[in-house]
């Protein structure tokens, strides 16, 4: 025993050393679960979604580096009828790598390019991917990564990786990889990034493209574009410097004080296909309960700065409005809770969408008439229906979320908002002044300003990662809200509505294409309106209508001939009625349908004439020119152009005045 | 606080002389400016008739605009945003300056957060400035010359006063005008781009970088406030004095401005106060957008009021510092002194004190 004692000690301890390195170094092979990786995983029975791309996330924020080092397990299943052989992967912070990437080309294309600073780069680079396999054994696959560039071809873009698994994965087979990865955090870029303490963290992991029908759907990230991703389970820890108040997607379900000076913060969501995380050691958190009769509660909470504590509540009734009239009209809320960020200053992650948290947007002197936070919170909490629910590809049809969605929110500014006035902002754009003559309408939230430059930027149906970076945001949001709301006023707000909750219903927790939305609106009002869809979707035409001429001439004692021509300046084509007015108040209204150059209309009446009008309600809300779509025998342009130009008189000799200090 | 309290509060701090000089400097200014009313009027009408031709031209281009539509009632009555934003689509030129801006207060916002931005004007609005300050620049002898004098110059007064001083203040604006050229074009940029860039690119909080801003706003805002008011004295040395040389003329004003600096300095803050004041009423009660027919003429009545206080405020300014220079530095070489006032004879004064009748 005496001589056995040490020796048996001796390979006890060999043994635990080597088990220990052995478990350093590789992991330890796990045994396949019931329904392991090759199986279909288990999908719950209250699944909303395929949840055929879940997530599980380990990372730690190093702030003194600004780093994030993280260790993924990926489960996917392919849900197409195709095999395939290989996974592709986003690391959408190799856009801020150097400036090659394609970003950062298109950046400088659309001469919006300002060279960034040394200390704004930002990295991602894949340490290790393995694939676990039915067996339980891991292959790593790390050697075999590679990038490629679908869109361009740019050698020099890595934001998209493609893996070569080494065998096919078949029509809902599952596999299981781990991804180990470090990335250096940006100086703000896109909505992603650090300033100061604030930091604001979005598409930061290895993230799978979608497999289709078609192959992989995995675009390099564009300057005009966002994200699309398959909907799963999230399961996400995340350890940092214990200081920081940290909101996240999904529902906070631990939090663990570690003995280096970090907590590790566990948040956990179903059936989303995103995940977002901030910190800052300011924030605010604050919380309120959304209740309402048929609609599911939510819990807000407000991660406030500060600086914006006095619009608490602009924020919170935003939110509650949001909830209320996008929950009436298009379906409920399901996730039970939403996380709003009320964003640092300069961190360009203002105004972004992500599953159940969403960032807003406030100035630190915001009189209460002023649009913000309030419309740009509402436009984010939206996008919980318009892209976290219905997730559409933002590569490809950026205008099914940021369209329908901006057209729904100026729809809740016009029902809930409506004391916000014009405002415009001096000093720096620091100190803003509201004009309290000027409400904010609907059109205003429509953003037909805007639009009128750039209507015929491109063709909506152009893929969105092709459209002109610069002016794709016109397209996307502005012609949409623009021909949605047009198509709401021809058709009502009732249909409008019954095609939205319809298309809401059917293709919430999926990928809807143009055409699917396009085929419930048939369903919806029994027509295809391709003659509508031609013009605001299949192409770039703009839409002119006006009076061209106005005349009423005596035509005997007893009779007047009134002549109204009206003319089609733009290419694009659209039914419009006619008014013409008498002196004795009677009216005309004639329909045309809009196709011809031109059209006349003659009345002989024994009144005169006194106003034409094409479109008169202002049904055709795309209409680049509305000023030329009357005419009246009596004008007061007169009267407006002096009573505006003496306005302006005062502006020019205070202006005067104010150059006057230097002599 | 009124302007009065404010000069009570700082003599109960002891501030007594050089406070009182520029209290009464500051009064007395006033009183030159009233006792001038047609002064007043002309510098109102050299600003009226340069805006006009640009006031044409912009109601030329809403009229065309508008034309015969509809659109024009409510833009007549009310405002038509709309219509605005549209004519705003496809303005140029001057066109392009035709904003919310216009309205109301937002005004002298927009004027003078231009000035301190340093934006750039576009040509026609550029031209009228160069000749409107051209224009002061040419009267300012004038000016200032019957301000020292204290007494009616007439039209060929005035006039032969501009013309003896215009060439010397062409100089003067010279040198300030290549003063004024070296900040805007260098040190602005470096201030408000460059170092508030650099200073801000950290930040987190926007009530910080304003800080940054406001800062640089003053300290920007007090050069130029320095460079004015030596030119400012200048101009006073050059016209009481007649003063041949403008470099001279500035070196003389720099040691006055030294040698009195607190007189100065107060008689600017208070004149400045009064200019806050003024801001601060028209903040209060400029007109909105308003109708059409008599609301827009009694707005517009209302706005040019405003704009005869500014320009009140400006001749005023000058009148002020003028007064000061009077009170500190007066002997009977100067030329743009008062009209003399003789003392009584011997043969007055024996009348004057010879006994009365009953």
């Amino acid at each position: 025993m005496h001589t056995l004692r040490p020796f048996a000690a001796a390979i006890l301890l060999c043994g635990a050393i080597v088990v220990a390195v052995t478990a350093r170094q590789q992991p330890p092979v796990e045994q396949p679960s019931a329904g392991g990786p090759t199986s279909p995983p288990p999908v719950a029975t209250d699944a909303r979604s395929p949840r055929n791309a879940s997530y599980e996330i380990d990372a730690r924020l190093d702030e003194a580096a600004k780093t994030i080092r993280g260790k993924e397990t990926i489960r996917w299943r392919n849900i197409t009828d195709l095999p395939t052989n290989e996974l592709q992967f986003h690391l959408y912070w190799n856009a801020w790598r150097d400036t090659e990437s394609t970003w950062l080309r298109e950046r400088r294309i659309a001469g919006l390019f300002t060279p960034p600073q040394a200390d704004a780069w930002s990295t991602m680079d894949v340490t290790s991917l393995r694939l676990r396999e039915a067996s339980g054994q891991t292959r790593d696959l790390t050697t075999d990564m590679r990038f490629i560039a679908p869109d361009d071809g740019n050698t020099k873009d890595r934001t998209v990786m493609s893996v070569p698994l080494g065998r096919s994965v078949g029509p809902n087979e599952s596999i299981e990889v781990e991804v180990e990865w470090t990335a250096k955090i940006p100086r703000p870029f896109a909505r992603t990034g650090w300033i100061g303490d604030y930091y604001f963290i979005a598409q930061w992991f290895p993230k799978l493209g979608v497999l289709e029908s078609e192959g992989w759907n995995t675009h390099q990230f564009h300057l005009a574009t966002e994200f699309f991703s398959d909907f799963g389970v999230y399961d996400v820890h995340l350890t940092v410097p214990r200081r920081f108040v940290v909101g996240a997607s999904g529902r906070q379900t631990t939090r663990t004080d570690n003995a280096d000076g970090t907590t590790t913060h566990r948040y956990q969501e179903d059936d989303i296909h995103d995940f977002a995380w901030t910190a800052s050691p300011d924030f605010l958190d604050l919380t309120q309960r959304f209740e309402h009769l048929t609609l599911p509660a939510v819990d807000i909470r407000l991660l406030l700065l500060p600086e914006h504590r006095g619009q608490a509540d602009r924020y919170f009734t935003t939110i509650a409005a949001t909830l209320k009239r996008y929950g009436e009209w298009f379906g409920a809320y399901p996730y039970g809770h939403i996380t709003v960020v009320d964003p640092a200053f300069q961190s360009d992650s203002d105004g972004m969408e992500y599953p159940t948290l969403v960032t807003g947007r406030a100035r630190w002197f915001a009189p209460h008439t002023t649009q913000l936070p309030e419309s740009t919170t509402a436009h984010e909490v939206g996008h919980q229906w318009w892209y976290a629910m219905v997730a559409t590809n933002e590569f490809e049809h950026a205008w099914m979320d940021e369209g329908f969605n901006t057209y729904a929110t100026a729809r809740v500014m016009a029902e809930a908002m409506n004391s916000n006035r014009v405002e415009s902002r001096y000093f720096g754009g620091f100190i803003p002044w509201s004009f309290r003559d000027i409400p904010v309408t609907r059109i205003d939230n429509d953003r037909l300003a805007a639009f009128r430059f750039n209507a015929e930027a491109d063709a909506q149906w152009t893929p969105t990662f092709q459209y002109w970076p610069a002016t794709a945001g016109i397209i996307s949001y502005n012609k949409t809200a623009l021909w949605m709301h047009t198509f709401e006023q021809r058709v009502g707000w009732p249909v409008m509505q019954r095609i939205m909750g319809t298309y809401f219903e059917r293709w919430k927790f999926k990928h809807p294409r143009p055409s699917d939305f396009f085929d419930i609106v048939r369903e919806v009002t029994g027509h295809w309106h391709y003659w509508f869809f031609d013009e605001v979707y299949r192409s770039s035409n703009t839409f002119d209508y006006g009076v061209q001429e106005f005349l009423s001439e005596r035509v005997d004692e007893k009779t007047f001939r009134t002549s109204v021509v009206v003319r089609r300046y733009g290419e694009a084509t659209f039914p419009v009625d006619v008014v013409t007015t008498f002196e004795n108040g009677e009216q005309t209204r004639e329909t045309w349908n809009g196709q011809e150059r031109r059209a006349l209309y003659v009345y002989e009446k024994p009144v005169r004439g006194t106003t034409a009008q094409v479109d008169p309600d202002h049904v055709l809300l795309l209409d680049v020119a509305y000023t030329n779509n009357s005419r009246t025998l009596k004008p007061s342009s007169g009267k407006a152009s002096l009573k505006w130009s003496l306005k302006w008189m005062v502006w020019l000799e205070d202006l005067m005045l104010t150059y006057g200090f230097f002599v | 606080m009124t302007l009065w309290a404010l000069g009570s509060g700082l003599w109960e701090l002891g501030i007594e002389s050089w406070e009182l000089t520029a209290r009464s400097s500051w009064r007395d200014g006033w009183r030159r400016v009233i006792a001038a009313p047609a002064l007043v009027a002309s510098v109102f009408a050299l600003t009226f008739l340069l805006a006009l031709p640009l006031v044409i031209t912009l109601r030329g281009m809403l009229a065309a605009h508008l034309g015969g539509s509809l659109a024009a009632e409510t833009a007549a009555s009310g405002i038509n945003y709309d219509w605005w934003q549209e004519f705003t689509a496809q303005a140029t030129g001057l066109g392009t300056t035709f904003t919310p801006s216009v309205i109301g207060f937002a005004t002298v916002l927009d004027n003078i957060s231009g000035v301190l931005d340093a934006r750039v004007r576009i040509a026609p609005l550029a031209t009228a400035l160069a000749l409107y300050l051209v224009g002061w620049a040419f009267l300012s002898g004038g000016i200032l010359d019957r301000y020292a004098r204290q007494r009616p110059i007439h039209v060929h007064g005035f006039f032969a006063a501009s013309g003896a001083y215009g060439v010397r203040f062409v100089r003067l604006a010279v040198i300030a005008g290549l003063i004024y050229w070296w900040l805007f074009a260098y040190v602005h940029p470096w201030l408000f781009d460059t170092q508030f860039d650099n200073l801000t690119r950290g930040m987190n909080t926007e009530r910080a970088a304003f800080l940054v801003r406001a800062i640089f706003y003053v300290f920007f805002g007090g050069v130029l406030l320095a460079v004015n008011l030596v030119v400012d004295y200048t101009k006073v040395r050059i016209v009481v004095e007649d003063r041949r040389s403008a470099i001279g003329a500035i070196a003389a004003a720099v040691r006055f401005i030294r040698t009195h600096l607190r007189q100065v300095l107060a008689l600017y803050v208070l004149n400045s106060l009064t200019f806050l004041v003024l801001i601060a009423v028209w903040a209060l009660i400029a007109p909105g957008v308003g109708g059409d027919g008599l609301s827009m003429w009694a707005g517009f009545v209302v706005a040019q009021l405003y704009i005869v206080a500014r320009l009140l405020l400006k001749v005023q300014f000058i009148a002020s510092q003028i007064a000061l220079f009077q009170a500190n530095l007066a002997h009977a070489s100067y030329v743009s002194a008062p009209a003399p006032a003789w003392p009584d004879s011997p043969a007055a004064e024996a009348i004057d004190s010879s006994p009365r009748s009953a």
